[in-house]
């Protein structure tokens, strides 16, 4: 699962039947933007954890939904300045 | 899913069969790299699409069973991209 930033909800009136009426959010991997199926209603700035592959589509609604990438939860606290401390190595 | 833009479109007259008669687009994604995308939508040259890849770009097709790794989704309303 990757750790996304919300940028912004992501208009799309011309689309394909089989993403419905669901909402979309630009999101930051990075500094790389993609486009996540909202699956849990997040707003700009929110940290999010989003999954990929199949899980993607099943989390989405369906096994056939075409997702390949939707956000499942939102990061309570999160703060990117200060990364994850590695555990101590064992002596 | 991912941002790209629409370069052109593409003739395969000889293709496999699992590609059917579906549409085929030229895209550039955002490092500039030139793909090919199987378009159910209907884009056209200049406009802003997103688009689904591995196993979900066959079922964004009316055709599951269609044998594609990168399809439109749909066209974005309104997109600047910075930089």
């Amino acid at each position: 699962m990757l750790i996304c930033k919300v940028v912004k909800p992501l208009v799309s009136t011309n689309r394909i039947p089989g993403f419905e009426h669901r909402h979309l959010q630009v999101v930051l991997d990075g500094s790389s933007k993609k486009v996540a199926v909202d699956a849990v209603g997040c707003k700009p700035d929110d940290w999010v954890i989003c999954v990929g592959s199949s899980a993607a589509r099943e989390a989405a609604g369906s096994k056939s939904y075409p997702s390949d990438l939707t956000i499942v939860g939102i990061i309570d606290h999160w703060d990117p300045d200060s990364p994850v401390p590695m555990p101590e190595e064992r002596k | 899913m991912e941002i790209m833009q629409v370069m052109g479109r593409l003739v395969c007259t000889q293709r496999v069969e699992g590609l059917g008669h579906m549409h085929l687009r030229i895209l550039r994604n955002n490092k500039g790299k030139q793909l090919v995308a199987v378009d159910p939508v209907g884009a056209r040259e200049g406009n802003w699409v997103f688009t689904a890849s591995g196993s979900a770009a066959r079922f964004a097709c009316p055709e599951p069973s269609t044998q594609t790794d990168l399809t439109i989704g749909g066209i974005i309303d309104f997109w600047t991209p910075d930089g």
